[in-house]
């Protein structure tokens, strides 16, 4: 077992609504090992996406700890967990969210921009990654003259190309057919088993988790399962 | 390599096109905002994607808003660069050399206060002042016309000739002029407005004067400040008039600026405590005396300037606020790539600000051309006769349009700083 690259102890997230409060997630403590494919599920409301967004240090918790690599989330302030996002966690959403205006290679080079790579080493970097979601001779293709499966793997290649240790995915074959969904599952697990990234993914679909590694189940707020894939 | 051209650029037109069809082909294909992206386009192309073309990609990505944001901004400045030139054509008479040289002495009462004639006698020989004359503004319509656009003034010719500092005589005699009682002086500008020789004719209707001048052009001056006035002989005037030994003002000319104020505490106090006290002044201060008469211009153009620079604000906020609306999920996208507040606040100020300073060169740099270049005094029948567009208008305008870009950056920009990621991810979804 490799060491735990995320350490959760006791989080909880309220959101407060005027008088009324949510308890988004209930004091759940995890840890998630270096180049496992987590796959998070649960109903909706349970609490999966908020625990995918504090780990990716998109969302603060209410109190708890997370650490991502030994270092404490929560301490850092808002221009340091950019720079931390930048440098740690690669995302896919659901809806791809590229820039529309951007070619698939000027998307993918977006996080380098704000890195000190030259022009050279940043088409060296995204070529690399546009190749390994296999979309290297479309990087002068819009959005728009894309697929949806390509547009996510273009998500994907923007995702690693800062060469980051976790890659979190917010349903990212929610609005893909199956057969690209199965392409697109099968680029993370590829990620996972063979680059040795951790992957933290949620999903509805039964179909989907069997690409991960391990199973976690959310129930209202709370850590319900834990299973390891065999 | 070649680079694709825009997609309303590069389409080919379809034989079936309707009219609005191949009208927003053409506004399309000649839209310079369209080509704006291409070059940015191209530049990404050959120089990698940095900050600069990002900003320029995002700023053209909506090219009819884009289009339509640079009308407004270039209509805006156009309208406030006309509106700073009108007030300073109405309110800030033309400098000329011989200005400071020259002195105006009216009735300390009102300028519709005559002064008894036998005053000169006195002025003249006050030290430092080399020339005087009587100057009573006759005020007269030429032709029949509802409002003549230049003046015509009553002088005594000999006299008036040493108050001609700048200018010559371009035609005729100024020696005829001085002879002739029924004759006049006119200035260049209104003889070509009227195409008008030596020895024709001027009939006045008198609005002030209840009496007519028939004259005859005896003389034509050019290369004053203002080449339209017409002067005549005072002394025709008195003998219309039934000589009431009364002037409207005396004209002086000193010997050297430095002298000015001396003469015109002199002048001042030579009259002191007489049935017809005066007041001396300068040229300038005189014409500025003369132009709030008019009645308060200034405030009323800076009232509308005001009025327009608040809806350019009104127009610049509310596209920057919409283009900012429009991208907020991207824009949350952009922060959790890791980008900073400063740097998508640099975003949205270089697009707000880019947008605003192409209008105001448009909209300043069209202004500029049309007033450049339109012959306003014959269109407005010489009621405008410089109508300069400044330097230091257009550096007005210009700082108007770049203040409104930066003010129009801030409400968006505070509202992704307070956006956080989760939030505008879920804006659209």
């Amino acid at each position: 077992m490799e060491a735990p690259i995320v350490v959760i102890r006791d989080l909880s997230k309220i959101y407060r609504q005027g008088e009324v409060q949510v308890t988004a997630l209930n004091r759940v403590s995890l840890q998630i090992s270096a180049g496992e494919f987590v796959v998070l599920m649960g109903p909706s409301g349970s609490g999966k996406s908020t625990l995918l967004h504090i780990i990716a240090g998109i969302d603060r918790a209410s109190s708890g700890e997370v650490r991502v690599q030994g270092i404490n989330v929560a301490n850092l302030d808002e221009s340091q967990l950019a720079d931390w996002r930048n440098q740690n966690v690669g995302f896919v959403f659901q809806s791809f969210n590229l820039i529309p205006v951007l070619t698939a290679h000027e998307n993918v080079e977006l996080p380098l921009l704000l890195t000190a790579l030259g022009r050279r080493e940043r088409r060296q970097q995204v070529d690399l990654a546009l190749n390994l979601v296999g979309l290297g001779d479309r990087g002068h293709h819009r959005p728009d003259q894309m697929s949806g499966g390509q547009q996510q793997r273009v998500a994907i290649a923007r995702a690693l190309v800062t060469d980051p240790a976790l890659i979190v995915a917010d349903e990212p074959t929610g609005n893909l057919d199956a057969r690209s969904a199965h392409d697109v599952l099968g680029i993370l697990q590829s990620l996972s088993r063979d680059a040795g990234k951790t992957v933290l993914m949620v999903t509805h679909d039964p179909k989907a988790a069997v690409f991960g590694t391990r199973e976690l189940h959310l129930e209202k707020g709370e850590l319900a399962r834990d299973l390891v894939q065999e | 390599m070649s680079e694709a051209r825009p997609e309303s650029q590069s389409a080919v037109p379809s034989e079936g096109r309707s009219v609005g069809g191949w009208f927003l082909y053409a506004l399309g294909f000649y839209n310079p905002i369209s080509w704006i992206g291409w070059l940015a386009r191209v530049w990404v192309r050959q120089f990698g994607l940095g900050p600069f073309s990002f900003v320029i990609l995002n700023a053209v990505r909506n090219q009819r808003r884009a289009t339509l944001t640079v009308l407004s901004v270039a209509s805006s400045c156009a309208l406030l660069v006309t509106l700073l030139t009108l007030q300073r054509e109405l309110t800030v008479p033309p400098e000329s050399e011989g200005a400071s040289l020259r002195i105006i002495a009216r009735n300390k009462v009102s300028l519709a206060q005559p002064l008894p004639a036998k005053q000169l006698s006195i002025v003249e020989r006050i030290p430092g002042v080399v020339a005087v004359s009587p100057f009573t503004f006759f005020g007269g319509n030429y032709k029949g016309e509802e409002m003549t656009s230049f003046a015509q003034f009553a002088v005594d010719p000999a006299r008036f000739r040493g108050l001609l500092v700048e200018g010559r005589i371009s035609d005729g005699s100024y020696d005829d002029f001085i002879r002739d009682r029924n004759s006049c002086f006119v200035g260049a500008d209104t003889m070509k407005r009227y195409h008008l020789k030596i020895g024709d004719r001027m009939k006045f209707t008198g609005t002030f004067y209840p009496v007519d001048l028939d004259l005859r052009i005896a003389a034509v001056f050019q290369g004053t400040v203002d080449d339209r006035g017409v002067f005549f002989h005072h002394k025709l005037l008195d003998e219309l008039t039934g000589d009431p030994g009364t002037v409207g003002t005396w004209y002086l000319r000193v010997a050297s600026a430095e002298v000015s104020n001396d003469v015109i505490a002199r002048v001042n106090k030579a009259f002191e405590n007489s049935s017809a006290e005066v007041r001396a002044e300068t040229e300038r201060a005189f014409q500025m005396g003369f132009i709030s008469m008019l009645g308060n211009v200034k405030v009323l153009t800076l009232s509308i300037s005001a009025v327009v620079v608040f809806t350019l604000m009104l127009v610049t906020v509310s596209t920057m606020s919409m283009a900012i609306r429009e991208r907020f999920r991207e824009l949350a996208i952009l922060k959790a790539l890791g980008y900073r507040r400063r740097e998508l606040f640099s975003f949205i100020l270089a697009e707000s600000f880019g947008l605003a300073a192409l209008g105001a060169v448009v909209g300043i740099g069209g202004a500029w051309a049309v007033w450049t270049f339109v012959d306003l005094q014959r269109l407005t029948n010489g009621f405008l006769v410089y109508f300069e567009v400044t330097v230091r208008t257009m550096a007005w305008g210009a700082a108007v349009a770049a203040t409104l870009g930066i003010l129009a950056a801030i409400g968006p920009s505070v509202a992704v700083a307070r956006m956080s990621v989760v939030e505008g991810l879920r804006t659209l979804d």
